[in-house]
């Protein structure tokens, strides 16, 4: 009942609103994977990292071709079944990643290290540069038209899912269901029966009903699901989600209780005072790289293998710039705000599309909608959510 | 005393910043031709109080009057133009700009014709330029700085960064200059030097000087009276004879020796 | 009277330097005209992105959008008015470009109120923002031909515009320069160097910076009128974040601060690209093929040459002459490098069957160049130098006074 007002008054279906909210979440756990790599580059090099959306592509080839190489690509496959395993969403997993930190640590050891004594900007716009250069060589030697995608069948949990009823559907239109499908179990019973017996005058008209109390039947049952509020999560996006968060745990392990996580901290607080009391610096930056591409690195394997998105070369622009927002929306520099930050950028997204229902045509300006909220959040947090905007002495 | 206008007011100027109240209820009178010192250990609230005149901070409550005017909220660039300039303790020159250039941007201020003749640059805007360039040269002179009116400020050494501050202060001419430790750094020899100039720039130029200073033979030397802050309060107000021999000061800041 | 003189002949050299370029190109060289006009309309955005970010140090990375705004709103207006009047297409373009300024420069109004609030980095992220919110609207609207673009067809063929594109961008340098050489350009300089010692010094900061934005944008949407009327046909992909990349990367690579710089940017950006579209083999006239074992050998190659000219660069401290011989022999053994890769690189069979056009291969040399210079010469080409003749004559060797005498 409440459902049916609801829906009335704001033109909205509430019954998928939990359901989005779950779309929202896995899409900003990606967003937060990657955001993670900016804030943490600029917190230790106060550097904007414009090629790491170009890692997170690099990421995603690298599960594709993983994936490939373990017997799944088309020509192999042929349009054929082949089982899977977890093990090989492991290994694409580990290679996406592995691949991802090595590129990450070999743009900054080849460009970026040699700015480090240089104007900000002119490392930003190397930056761009780097970011480019990755495109543009990708297009060269990357397989893109057609867009290849990673295939269905290495995820041996495809058809598995998670169902969960939040809101049950009104009780009279449930067992109304109930009775119709009792009905036409039972004439359908009563037809083969006289199918079986050969009676030939009324079989036809007896067909012919059956059919329609099937339908009939069929008919109240999608009512009732579409009454009903609930979600569905593939086995794929919980394994994401679970991912994300254990990934996620073992970089606060890191950087909160490990030596070199305190030096971390120590050179995205005060580079040249955490060089001066004999932190290795160098080193510190370069790990900072390889953890913050690894998590891109992860974060593409997911994308390209449980959202199935098509591979191009330019993939990790859009995504890049929305995680980028999302890094600042947290306070760049801020490691939980860079996951905040994702996670809203997500949430938003998803709730954009959804409120079309309400703003016919809203669903445009999805990719706008993450720079309003940025710049309405920046205008009364100069600093981002998390971030401390920090008062200049004078 | 009494007959000389009062320049600056500062009423139970109050400002807190979170749980600190770093300045509390500070209240000094300076009257026109003043050679004012402020003095107080570190982190007593001086340059807090200088930010406060200059407009950089609001005061949370009390009031700051200069020339009879509140300017307590005010926006610096407001303050400066009501005709109240300062230097900064860590220093503040425009470090790409040439010295003449630091000096012509303080005595902009005073400029008169519109952008628009810049833009199209007009014989106006070009005399102008002219002529703000010969007041900046001629201030420069005074601080013994002229020589080096082409080289980028950044380049000076420390002793003539302050003194370029100095300079570019008085372009903006101002009736109150605020100085804030213009002597730290400098060695004797310079610190002597800045306070002839210092005098210079009072008994010849007729403004009002309020400064910050942590050596004591300097204020002691130069300033007619003195306020003590301490965590944000005034302790003592008087003469540097009365200040040098007041027991609360010595506790607080001077110490026995002196 | 002999500043009205020398003023007289400056413009006048001015407007004859623009007709002459209309008439030579148009004449001569009409395949270049459309190359001739946008390397106008970048020198434009380049020197106008310069007083944004380069004079009066607002970290402003949108610049695009306000290119985007001029060429929208005249395209717009034109389609809608021009047939209602009889200005004629040249003082049409006229009119379009002060018109196109107008509306960029409230949108840079607009775009610079941020500014006042945020700073660095916070303030970058929120002009590409405004730059991508600006875009995705014009997306979304039906009567500006949304995501398919819109044609702009006003005179039924493109009009001449060169002439137009270069008064606008001497028109751009001669503001930025005149600024600079009077009193009035300092508090610009002084809000880039230290915010809160200019207002100190009594420097209306917000109005300063909204100031710049609105000059900076108003000529940029001046450049994107003009486009829109010369070119035909605008869509909001036209105006991408690349787009405002690129126009930042002028800036920084000419110097940031330099006007001269920035334009000499603009132009080799611009020609960079362009002229690698139209390589083709001067013989057959075909487009030229670079087999893929040399493309993979040469990347290689330039890494190694760069990476021994930056060390050459940083470490090596003797005189002139020895240090340039280690220049050649870095180049020297980048080349060698080439060979000695390449013949190797063959006997991979996957990249042996592979091969690329000289054009495919735009857009990677541009970013390559790009890297390679900012790591040889972060300052930029010019530094904070700028353009005048006593320098030119020190370049050659000459004294100013000797070179007068
Ligand atoms: N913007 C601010 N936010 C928070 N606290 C501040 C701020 N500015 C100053 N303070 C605090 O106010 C107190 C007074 O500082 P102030 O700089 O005025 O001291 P000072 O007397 O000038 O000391 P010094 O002699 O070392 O220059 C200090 O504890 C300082 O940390
Ligand atoms: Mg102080």
């Amino acid at each position: 009942m409440l459902h049916d007002t609801l829906n009335l008054v704001a033109g909205l279906d509430f019954s998928i609103l939990p359901q989005q909210l779950v779309n929202g979440l896995l899409l900003g756990s990606v967003y937060a994977l990657i955001a993670l790599g900016y804030t943490m580059v600029y917190g230790v090099l106060r550097l904007i990292n414009f090629a790491h959306g170009e890692v997170f592509m690099l990421g995603s080839y690298a599960a594709l071709f993983t994936s490939w190489s373990l017997g799944f690509s088309p020509e192999a496959l042929a349009g054929q079944d082949k089982p899977s395993s977890w093990i090989n969403l492991v290994l694409m997993l580990v290679v996406s990643m592995v691949v991802c930190g090595l590129i990450g640590m070999a743009i900054e050891f080849l460009a970026y290290r040699p700015m480090r004594n240089q104007p900000r900007i002119a490392s930003l716009i190397t930056a761009i540069g780097v970011s480019l250069f990755i495109q543009y060589a990708g297009g060269l030697f990357l397989p893109q038209s057609p867009p290849p995608a990673i295939s269905e069948q290495v995820n041996p949990y495809r058809n598995e899912k998670v169902t969960v009823t939040l809101a049950p559907p009104p009780q009279d239109l449930v067992v109304q269901a109930k009775d119709a499908r009792a009905k036409a179990d039972q004439m359908d019973k009563a037809y083969e029966a006289a199918k079986a017996k050969g009676d030939p005058t009324s079989l036809e008209s007896m067909r012919q009903e059956t059919q329609a109390a099937k339908n009939a039947a069929s008919n109240l049952e999608t009512q009732v699901a579409s009454k009903s509020t609930g979600l569905t999560v593939p086995y794929g996006q919980l394994g994401m989600l679970l991912t994300t968060l254990v990934l996620m745990a073992l970089l606060w392990f890191i950087v909160q209780k490990t030596k070199t996580g305190r030096a971390m901290r120590a050179v995205a607080h005060d580079f040249d005072s955490a060089a001066l009391m004999g932190v290795n610096v160098g080193r510190i930056i370069t790990i900072t790289f390889v953890i913050g591409s690894a998590l891109a690195g992860a974060g593409a394997m997911m994308y390209a293998t449980v959202l199935r998105t098509p591979l191009t070369p330019f993939l990790g622009v859009t995504p890049g710039v929305k995680a980028f927002v999302a890094a600042v929306l947290g306070g760049i520099g801020n490691i939980p705000g860079a996951v905040l930050g994702g996670i809203l950028m997500g949430i938003v997204e998803t709730l954009v599309v959804w409120l079309d229902g309400v703003v016919p045509g809203l669903s445009g300006y999805k990719d706008a909608v993450a720079f309003v909220v940025l710049i309405a959040v920046l205008l009364f947090r100069p600093g981002g959510l998390l971030g401390s905007s920090k008062v200049e002495k004078v | 005393m009494s007959e000389k206008p009062v320049v600056l007011s500062l009423d139970k100027a109050t400002i807190q910043f979170g749980g600190l109240i770093a300045v509390n209820s500070v209240t000094f009178d300076l009257y026109k031709g003043d050679l004012f010192g402020l003095i107080g250990p570190n982190g007593a609230g001086k340059t807090t109080c200088f930010n406060l005149i200059t407009g950089v901070y609001k005061p949370t409550s009390g009031s700051i009057k200069f020339n009879g005017k509140e300017v307590g909220g005010l926006a610096p660039a407001k303050i400066a133009e009501m005709g109240i300039c300062r230097t900064f303790q860590n220093i503040r020159l425009f470090p790409a700009l040439s010295v003449l250039e630091n000096v012509v941007v303080g005595a902009y201020l005073r400029h008169k014709t519109s952008v628009y003749g810049a833009y199209t640059y007009l014989p106006p805007a070009i005399n102008e330029t002219e002529s703000l360039k010969k007041d900046a040269m001629d201030l420069l002179e005074v601080m013994d700085l002229a020589d080096m009116a082409g080289s980028r400020s950044a380049d000076l050494p420390y002793g003539k960064q302050r003194r370029l501050e100095i300079a570019r202060a008085m372009a903006t001419k101002p009736d109150l200059i605020l100085l804030d430790e213009p002597a730290a750094g400098m060695n004797p020899q310079e610190k002597e030097d800045l306070q002839a100039t210092v005098r210079r720039i009072r008994d010849e130029f007729g403004k009002t000087v309020l400064l910050i200073e942590h050596d004591m033979r300097f204020v002691m030397g130069l300033c007619e009276r003195i306020v003590v802050l301490d965590h944000g309060e005034e302790i003592a107000q008087g003469s540097p004879e009365a200040i040098r021999s007041d027991p609360k000061v010595i506790e607080a800041y001077l110490g026995e020796a002196v | 009277m002999k500043f009205w003189g020398v003023r007289g002949v400056s413009i006048l050299a001015g407007l004859g330097f623009a007709f002459g370029l209309e008439t030579m190109v148009s004449a001569g060289l009409p395949n270049i005209y459309r190359l001739v006009v946008l390397a106008g309309l970048f020198i434009t955005l380049a020197v106008s992105l310069n007083l944004i970010n380069g004079i009066t140090g607002q970290f402003s990375i949108g610049h695009a959008a306000f290119y985007m705004v001029g060429a929208y709103s005249a395209g717009f207006v034109s389609n809608q008015f021009y047939a209602q009047q009889s200005l004629g297409p040249q003082l049409w373009l006229v009119v379009m470009m002060v018109f196109g300024a107008f509306m960029a420069g409230i949108s840079g109004f607009v775009v610079g109120l941020p500014s006042l609030r945020l700073r660095g980095d916070y303030l970058a992220i929120v002009t590409l923002g405004f730059g991508e919110i600006l875009r995705i609207v014009v997306q979304n609207i039906a009567p500006l031909g949304g995501a398919y673009g819109m044609n702009v067809k006003p005179f039924g063929s493109p009009p001449k515009a060169i002439w137009i594109v270069w008064t606008l961008a001497m028109v751009c340098i001669a503001v930025c320069r005149n600024l600079l050489r009077t009193a009035h350009g300092l508090p610009f300089l002084a809000v880039r160097e230290d915010e809160v010692a200019s207002s100190a010094m009594g420097v209306n900061v917000p109005k300063t910076k909204v100031t710049s934005f609105v000059i900076g944008s108003a000529f940029a949407g001046a450049a994107g009128a003009l486009f829109a009327l010369y070119d035909t046909f605008i869509s909001p992909d036209t105006f991408k974040m690349d787009v405002s990349f690129i126009i930042l990367t002028m800036v920084v690579l000419g110097g940031t601060g330099s006007i001269t710089g920035s334009v000499l940017a603009a132009v080799a950006l611009f020609a960079i690209p362009e002229w690698l579209r139209t390589l083709q083999d001067p013989v057959t006239k075909v487009a030229i093929q670079i087999p893929g074992p040399s493309l993979v050998a040469t990347m290689l190659a330039v890494i190694v040459a760069v990476a021994l000219v930056k060390l050459i660069q940083d470490r090596f401290y003797g005189d002139k002459g020895k240090k340039l011989g280690l220049y050649v022999g870095a180049v020297g053994a980048g080349v060698a490098v080439q060979f000695l890769l390449a013949a190797l690189l063959k006997g991979v069979p996957q990249l042996a069957k592979l091969s690329f056009e000289a054009a495919a291969l735009r857009m990677v040399i541009f970013s390559a160049t790009l890297i390679i210079l900012m790591l040889l010469r972060p300052q930029g080409i010019l530094a904070h130098h700028e353009f005048s003749w006593a320098w030119v004559s020190k370049l050659f060797g000459r004294r100013p006074s000797e070179a007068n005498a």
